[in-house]
């Protein structure tokens, strides 16, 4: 499979306190990654270096094969990179259509297009019958749906889920990996999932990288992390 | 199916539909009564209510910028001033050897050098993350740099004697020259100036233009994180609002035939302000009638009594912040809703 | 003639940081963007004259004028202020609503024409090598006195570690016992405490008229985004130096108006490069 995403020994420090280091990471066009690790890991800030929202202090990205270490959000996000950040960050004043309409305006093509598109977007993430709700009156595990659903309006190629399943019920949590899985296979799209719920983590079936103090401490699939004695004393050490 | 509900409607909000079909009507009333006041309103109305009329082009200006893309500025007076110190230089200077009229070339001229420095400005700030507060005291500044100008460069402005600036005359080529001198005929030169202002503003804000200002407005971080650049569309937005605050300014110039630096200030930019709080912010039919009726209302009450209505202004200034964020328009909208029940069916 | 120019560059910059100090504390320790800080130092300068006007000597006025634009601040704070903390626009626009109500009040009461407050100490200063109006070194002292206070109870009292405890994380401060409500209302009525006092000071110099305090408005917000918002000591400082030296300077090249025009400009500049101040790194 196609390498989509590559960085090489990227590092960050923020005035001394070092968040991120020497992290080389793969993944691949069309597939999935969980980022696990104690809180303090470094998870959300190299999920930021990826969006751009973070300049890193050391190292390279690559994506697609084009240097991208340097770039803005702005020209990230059109090339595809999305982020869903750990609290919900959806137009909370307004209502869930006119989210998505304002999501659908990067896309290039007609209104027309682009109506049909918030049409598919709303019916993938089952909100199409409550399109008019104001934003304010969701539940958490909508919003989160919500925002999904404006980070794959456009062609959108590597999302970027920053503790999907927070604050969701079991239910929720089952078919946010339903969908998420969905994504991947149907729409081909790839994913780095930050997580911390492991029930959610195996269904996914997809490999895990785990970070520790700034460190990829081990990568592998979900079994053989489960079953890793570093792992398990440094989250059994953390407690 | 709520999917051709939501596919049928072009309405840019439809929580605010209500509103819109309503101030469809409300829109169309004003215009009529304006069009029809003439005929019925004392001679120094006439002759007055252009001003106004341009003062709420200016309100629909800041309506645009601080309303649709929720950033508040207090340089509008400015890029008025400056629109009106171009007209009168311009008209001044005579034109282009008979082939370009110097009021059109003035009005021209007010509108794009207004609009080009409102783009330099927002482009310098705008790109820089410039944080949204930091860009009020800005305009605060810029206000007062304007003002200073207008009285430090007196070779060109006149400094604190102010210019005089003839009517312009209406050239409509083949058709003939209309003198602008009557004020019935200044009257119905810029009515419907203000109308097709407030046209092109109602369809700019139902574009994409318009929704990526207020995904800006709500949650300027995620509509970059979207991919689209926030900052490019605030100077756009801003230069917008400059250009036709300028370009109003040009027309008020020809107008009141006498400008002075004060114009450009920051007591006047503030009176912008107050005019669109008051009007309502949301609403680009708030805005307009908050300059055109506040303005009136200062105009008159303030020959009674100064003092007094200009406390009474400012403490509905502060009880419009503090209580009516929507302004006129949007209680009104408010009760609207209200009174029809949920928010979001047909209306 | 040089050591009298920075004599003069000195002085002003002193006086300029104690017309900021009061925003450099409202601003940089509360965020509360107060654009009503204009009106706060006119309110002193009347109080001021007002006092003087009936006898009262002015050491007395200016803590009357201090004491009563900190009444003016609590009353501002705990009617409508305080409900807005957390929406940095709203508190804009209701502060300078506090500045076009406040300016018409003045207006009603005491007219619109300007009043003269005679200077305590008419006196020149002579130094030998130069000579300075003694009224100007007593208020350049008096900010270093006021700035150095408000720095020592900042960093060196236990008031100002839970001060400086409740900006740095609400959250954590509250847990720990810290009344975040009284905090700031403390914060705010001493930011307009410390502007009452300054416009008292002022008003000697000035003329005090309705809009008397308002030169100072935008340049001690230049002032504290300049130096840096936060930094109360040395960002007052500096700033003030910065915005106040750099028009002295350019008044001698031009006139004084056009001096603040290239200082504003200036400032803007300096802002979009550095938005958070010249002394912060970032």
């Amino acid at each position: 499979m196609a390498e989509l995403l590559r960085t090489e020994r990227l590092a960050k420090s923020f005035r001394g306190l070092v968040a991120n280091q020497d992290i080389d990471f793969t993944l691949a066009a069309g597939s999935m990654r969980c980022i696990i690790g104690p809180n303090g890991a470094g998870k959300t800030t190299f999920i930021s270096m990826v969006s751009g929202h973070q300049r890193p202090s050391a190292g390279e990205i690559w994506f697609k094969g084009e240097r991208i270490t340097e770039r803005s959000v702005v020209r990230r996000a059109r090339m595809g990179i999305v982020r869903k950040f750990q609290t919900p960050m959806v137009f909370d004043n307004l209502s869930v259509f006119e989210n998505m309409e304002i999501a659908v305006l990067g896309a290039k093509g007609p209104a027309a297009a682009r109506r049909g598109r918030i049409g598919e977007v709303l019916d993938l993430v089952r909100m199409a019958e409550i399109a008019d709700a104001p934003v304010k009156n969701l539940s958490h595990g909508q919003k989160q749906w919500l925002e999904i659903g404006l980070l794959i309006a456009n062609d959108a190629e590597l999302l970027l889920l920053d503790e999907p399943t927070a604050g969701m019920t079991a239910e929720e949590t089952h078919a946010t990996g339903a969908l998420i899985r969905r994504l991947i296979r149907d729409l081909g799209l790839s994913a780095i999932i930050i997580e911390h719920d492991i029930a959610f983590i195996r269904d996914l079936h997809a490999p895990v990288t785990v970070l520790h103090l700034g460190r990829i401490l081990v990568e592998g699939t979900f079994d053989e992390i489960a079953g890793d004695t570093q792992v398990r004393d440094v989250y059994l050490g953390e407690a | 199916m709520s999917l051709s509900r939501a596919a049928g409607g072009g309405r840019s909000t439809p929580s605010l539909g209500a509103v819109v079909v309503s101030e469809n009507g409300a829109a169309v009333l004003t215009f009529a009564v304006l069009a029809g006041l003439p005929l019925v309103a004392s001679d120094y109305a006439v002759f007055i209510l252009p001003q106004y009329m341009l003062y709420g082009v200016l309100a629909m200006s800041l309506g645009l910028f601080w309303g649709f893309a929720g950033i508040l500025s207090f340089g509008q007076a400015a890029f008025f001033a400056l629109g009106a110190y171009t007209m009168g230089l311009a008209m001044h200077g005579g034109g282009v050897a008979g082939v370009i009229d110097g009021a059109y070339l003035g009005l021209f001229l007010a509108a794009l050098g207004a609009g080009a420095l409102a783009a330099a400005v927002g482009y310098f700030l705008f790109s820089a993350g410039i944080r949204d507060t930091y860009f009020v005291i800005i305009t605060i500044a810029l206000s007062i740099i304007a003002e200073q100008l207008a009285i430090t460069q007196s070779q060109i402005t006149g400094g604190g004697n102010g210019m005089f600036i003839d009517r312009m005359m209406l050239n409509l080529g083949p058709l003939g020259s209309f003198s602008l001198e009557g004020d019935a005929a200044m009257y119905y030169f810029v009515l419907p100036i203000a109308g097709l202002v407030y046209l092109a503003l109602r369809r700019l804000v139902g574009t994409k233009f318009g929704k990526v200002l207020v995904g800006i407005r709500e949650n300027e971080d995620r509509v970059i994180s979207l991919g689209l650049d926030a900052s490019l569309y605030k100077t756009a937005a801003f230069a917008l609002s400059g250009a036709l605050a300028g370009f109003a300014g040009a027309l008020y110039a020809t107008h009141a035939s006498f400008i002075a630096p004060s114009l450009g200030g920051v007591l006047f930019s503030t009176e912008v302000v107050v005019w669109v709080a008051i009007g309502g912010r949301t609403s680009l039919l708030g805005a307009l009638l908050g300059g055109i009726v506040v303005a009136s209302l200062s105009n008159y009450l303030s020959a009674i009594t100064p003092e007094y209505w200009q406390l009474v202004l400012g403490l509905l200034f502060v009880a419009v912040i503090v209580y009516f964020k929507g302004g006129v328009a949007g209680a009104l909208a408010a009760m609207l809703k209200a009174r029809r029940g949920r928010a979001g069916e047909h209306g | 003639m040089a050591l009298g120019v920075a004599a003069d560059a000195t002085i002003l910059t002193l006086i300029l940081a104690l017309a900021a100090l009061g925003l450099a504390v409202i601003y940089g320790l509360i965020g509360v963007i107060n654009l009503g800080h204009g009106a706060m130092l006119t309110i002193g300068a009347y109080v001021t004259w007002a006092c003087t006007g009936a006898g009262i000597p002015f050491a007395a006025a200016v803590v009357l004028a201090g004491l009563g634009v900190g009444l003016v601040g609590f009353a501002l704070e705990h009617l409508v202020i305080r409900h807005f903390y957390d929406q940095p626009f709203e508190t804009l626009l209701i502060t300078w609503g506090f500045f076009l109500v406040t300016t018409e009040v003045i207006k009603i009461i005491f007219g619109p024409t300007l009043h003269p407050v005679t200077s305590p100490l008419p006196a020149a200063l002579d130094l030998g090598i130069i000579t300075l109006p003694a009224y100007r070194v007593l208020v350049a002292g008096v900010a270093v006195v006021l700035l150095g206070g408000v720095a020592a109870l900042l960093y060196r009292t236990d008031l100002g570690i839970r001060i400086r405890a409740v900006i740095q994380n609400r959250e954590v401060a509250s847990l720990l016992g810290v009344d975040i409500g009284a905090m700031y209302k403390m914060v705010f009525v001493a930011g307009c405490c410390l502007a009452g006092i300054a416009g008292a000071l002022l008003s000697p110099i000035l003329s005090v008229g309705p809009y008397m305090g308002n030169i100072y408005l935008v340049r001690s917000f230049f002032v504290v985004i300049v130096g840096g918002i936060g930094q109360i000591l040395g960002g007052t400082l500096v700033g003030s130096f910065l915005i106040g030296g750099s028009e002295t300077i350019f008044a001698l090249l031009f006139s004084q108006v056009f001096a603040q025009t290239i200082v504003f400009a200036l400032a803007i500049l300096i802002l979009r490069f550095r938005p958070f101040g010249v002394l912060t790194r970032r």
